[in-house]
């Protein structure tokens, strides 16, 4: 029963970063101190716990798309993410950072300290600052625990469920799992994610950038999609940058005045030498619908509106799911 | 071809002269979100040029913090950058980040080349549920973590200092 939870557990925060559920039972239980009963381990997850489930969401999601092939670059994004992590709450966490080599445009914060952007994201930017936002952003949900928070509110729905179901191991398996996909179906609530925005604003100050990197990004963002139909779904289902624009500018305005100025450092590139972004995995039928779409769109904001396999239609939004830690 | 690192001087230089108001080649417009007022000064305190409306449109012609300089048919001067949206670029004009309006403003970036997505897509939902824990991979990332004491000298060489700002709240 225990071992049960535990399984929902990290397959809940796994679907909490890939913005859906994962109905495979994961042996982790060893991730979890054995005597901790089930309503410990919804009630508070201890940090130990937490930085283990943000680890094994992290090296499944580096299982999706290998880091970049530029160590001076990834130890670059370390001592950029690392000093403005210092600025918070929680500076002794074991703070990882890393670029995936995907053209996908996202950015992902796993539990515990695990924060990974994508090169196409980070491709984007033009300058520190803006870097400093998006991680400032990313580095908020792991300092608020949003995750973790999500997870406990799945646990507590689950509670009633779990009584009836006791002595069917398998019902309850299904039930916890069918709660935790419902909840994480919906990804994290819009307030979390314009708290984070607040939070990537505030933390880029203190580390002495300008606080208006993350703002320059959600207006690149707003102008690249605006014009994308594939994206279309994407405003249907999250915040959309111009929404997080507006939230963010109403919070900002009686602070305007007395923000520093901060500084706009260059971005370090990705090596010219590194080879373009390899493939996940071999899609040649999805990558000539991307070069096709591309073709006709002028876009090259990778499309995730092609269809995937087994005929189903992948939400265009999944490629911007998990920005900013979605 | 010249290499981004080369490059980025000279862009810096194009960025340089479009805050200085010489002539911008392509217009970079701007529509108002909301009913806003153009200040003389970026400033909330500064005197107020005029009273756009939602829906007006700008050229933006520099930008300073939370601040736009925009020309506008009713004169020119500071708009509060949270109150625009930038439009998005032409159909079939291409690029998205260099070609857009905010692309231009916020400093040129390389394209992606068109070989870069040639059967490839990017990571996806799919690849995160069925992917499996990357032992190799997870070891590398390991390997770049910085110490503080690392980060805090390299935030100096680069000229950061830490600011105290205090968290803010969400505005009804």
């Amino acid at each position: 029963m225990k071992g049960f939870f535990r399984h929902w557990i990290v397959a809940a925060l796994m679907a909490a970063v890939s913005g859906h559920a994962v109905a495979a039972s994961l042996d982790l239980g060893r991730l979890f101190d054995v005597g901790k009963d089930l309503t410990t381990a919804a009630a508070g997850l201890d940090e130990k716990d937490e930085i283990a489930v943000g680890r094994e969401v992290a090296g499944r999601t580096l299982g999706a798309a290998p880091l970049v092939a530029d160590p001076q670059l990834q130890e670059y994004v370390n001592r950029v993410g690392r000093w403005i992590a210092m600025q918070t709450e929680r500076p002794d966490l074991p703070w990882h950072f890393g670029v995936l080599d995907t053209s996908s445009v996202n950015a992902f914060a796993a539990p515990g300290g695990y924060v990974l952007i994508t090169r196409g994201l980070y491709e984007m930017l033009d300058s520190e600052a803006q870097l400093a936002g998006v991680l400032g952003h990313e580095i908020g949900h792991i300092v608020q625990r949003h995750h973790v928070k999500v997870m406990q509110q799945s646990a507590a729905v689950s509670a009633g469920a779990r009584m009836v179901q006791r002595s069917d191991r398998s019902v309850l398996v299904n039930n916890l799992i069918g709660t935790g996909a419902e909840v994480f179906a919906r990804g994290l609530d819009k307030g979390s994610e314009f708290e984070a925005d607040r939070i990537g604003v505030v933390l880029a100050a203190r580390a002495g950038y300008s606080p208006y990197g993350l703002v320059e990004v959600l207006h690149k963002l707003g102008a690249s999609a605006a014009d994308d139909t594939s994206l279309a779904l994407l405003f249907k289902t999250h915040p959309a940058p111009g929404e997080r624009l507006t939230q963010l500018g109403d919070a900002l305005a009686p602070r305007v005045a007395a923000l520093p100025t901060g500084k706009e450092p260059a971005i370090r590139q990705v090596d010219p030498n590194t080879p373009p972004p390899a493939a996940a995995k071999a899609a040649p039928v999805e990558g000539a619908r991307a070069l096709q779409q591309q073709e006709e769109g002028g876009t090259t904001i990778p499309s995730g509106g092609a269809p995937g396999r087994g005929g189903t239609v992948i939400d265009p939004g999944g490629i911007l799911r998990g920005i900013f830690g979605r | 071809m010249m290499s981004m690192e080369h490059a980025l001087p000279a862009l810096r230089l194009m960025l340089a002269a479009v805050l200085l108001g010489a002539a911008s080649a392509a217009a970079q417009q701007v529509t108002l979100e909301r009913d806003s007022p153009l200040y003389a000064e970026p400033r909330l305190d500064a005197s107020q040029v005029t009273q756009l409306k939602l829906g007006a449109t700008g050229e933006v012609i520099g930008k300073q913090g939370a601040w736009l300089n925009l020309r506008t048919p009713g004169g020119s001067g500071w708009l509060f950058s949270f109150n625009v949206r930038f439009q998005s670029k032409q159909a079939g004009a291409g690029d998205s980040g260099a070609g857009s309006a905010a692309g231009r403003l916020f400093g040129p970036r390389r394209s992606v080349s068109v070989t870069s997505t040639i059967g490839i897509r990017g990571i996806e939902e799919e690849d995160l549920k069925q992917a499996s824990f990357n032992a190799d991979q997870m070891k590398l990332l390991d390997g770049y973590i910085a110490t503080d004491q690392v980060a805090e000298q390299s935030a100096r060489a680069t000229g950061l200092a830490p600011v105290n700002v205090e968290y803010m709240d969400a505005r009804k």
